[in-house]
């Protein structure tokens, strides 16, 4: 009997179908989004580094354009990464701990308000100085 | 005498046989308003295409052999009623459940779900049963003995995965099982949690906790818990993992 399998390639991408699912998925797909997107990031950060190793003018230059609006721009970018991934892990690890599963909807939630208060008030002050 | 109002559902149907490219057909069936999606199916059955296949046995959430994704959402469509999930306007789109090998259209290989559960030690009633009569509080409800049946002393290993009714929904809903074919997924770390509830016995505590933690067991799960969700009968997997998971703790810490 031959039965269809779809790819494993295929399959990945229900870690991002959000499509009529509940909070938990979402939560469970921002942490995949923004994990993979901070291990992109530390490529790159260990791409800029090596800056440093061609000399001050080169490092120089990479410090004025990341003085460029766009480039702050992606400081802010990275910083939701950052607080979505940390504040949605510390509720797997409470909830791998069995604390607060019943309650998990809010607890995402309210971690999810702390990230956006939290990344307002970075966004201002990245950008206001 | 008052006239059944009837509903036009188009349905748009996942279709897939061996030798063929899976695809979508259409359908437009009439049924009665309060009619359930599984009686829009057999009316595709019975009037569209007759190569049409899709399990179903019990019709009253009992067997779980209906359960496929309704828009995309896994659900018993014996249970869920046209009007609940059809806006109206776009047809009401059917796919297999995930995570499962597609025999034909609707149908999928559950062998590996059943596997999960024998694994946990949880034997199936239907493959198991013994041969007594069956009986309500002991009492034999075929046959004439009037006295209490004598019941084996391991007889609770046959007993039901009690709520469960093995329709591996949870499996289809989690999105960890699409890309580890090996997790033992919601059904069998729930299974495993409740051989676990029976059992004081330190060697099969021992090896219970061991499948739990191993590689493929409670910590592939990252907290969707869409199995819960979408568990038609309130098992609630994700809570039984994170069970697991705390008495996994408390043991390692015990240790040191």
């Amino acid at each position: 009997m031959a039965t269809l399998n779809y790819p494993k390639i295929r399959q990945a991408g229900r870690w991002i179908d959000v499509r009529r699912r509940k909070l938990g998925m979402w939560a469970y797909a921002l942490n995949r989004l923004t994990g993979i997107g901070l291990v992109v990031y530390l490529y790159l950060h260990l791409g800029v580094l090596s800056q440093l190793a061609r000399g001050q003018s080169s490092w120089d230059s990479f410090v004025s354009l990341a003085r460029s609006p766009y480039y702050l721009a992606l400081d802010v970018l990275l910083l939701a990464g950052i607080l979505i991934h940390g504040l949605n892990g510390l509720r797997v690890a409470l909830t791998g701990f069995d604390i607060g599963v019943r309650a998990q909807k809010t607890l995402f939630g309210i971690l999810m308000l702390v990230a956006a208060v939290a990344l307002v008030a970075a966004a201002l002050k990245i950008f206001g100085g | 005498m008052t006239s059944m109002k009837m509903v036009e559902v188009p349905l748009q149907i996942f279709r897939y046989k061996e030798g063929e490219r899976p695809h979508y057909d259409t359908f437009t069936v009439q049924v009665p308003e309060t009619a359930h999606v599984i009686d829009a199916m057999d009316a595709v059955w019975a009037m569209h295409d007759r190569s049409f296949t899709f399990r179903r046995a019990c019709h009253h959430s009992s067997c779980g052999s209906c359960s496929l994704r309704i828009n995309g959402v896994e659900k018993l469509p014996c249970i869920t009623r046209v009007t609940d999930v059809w806006d109206g306007r776009a047809p009401l789109r059917l796919d297999p459940l995930r995570n499962f090998a597609i025999v034909s259209d609707l149908v999928v290989d559950v062998s590996s779900f059943f596997q999960r559960l024998s694994a946990a030690g949880m034997a199936i009633t239907r493959d198991a049963e013994p041969s007594l009569p069956l009986s309500v509080d002991g009492l034999a409800v075929i046959g004439v003995s009037p006295k209490p049946v004598e019941l084996p002393e391991n007889l609770s290993c046959f007993n039901r995965f009690e709520n469960c009714i093995e329709c591996a929904i949870c499996m289809s809903a989690c999105p960890t099982m699409a890309t580890d074919d090996k997790f033992l997924g919601p059904a069998g770390l729930a299974a495993i949690y409740r051989a676990r509830q029976k059992t004081d016995n330190p060697i099969d505590v021992a090896h219970l906790l061991g499948m739990a933690d191993g590689e493929h067991g409670v910590w592939r799960c990252h907290s969707a818990f869409e199995c819960t969700a979408a568990c038609p009968q309130a098992v609630d997997p994700a809570g039984k993992i994170m069970a697991l998971r705390r008495e996994l703790i408390g043991r390692r810490f015990k240790k040191r």
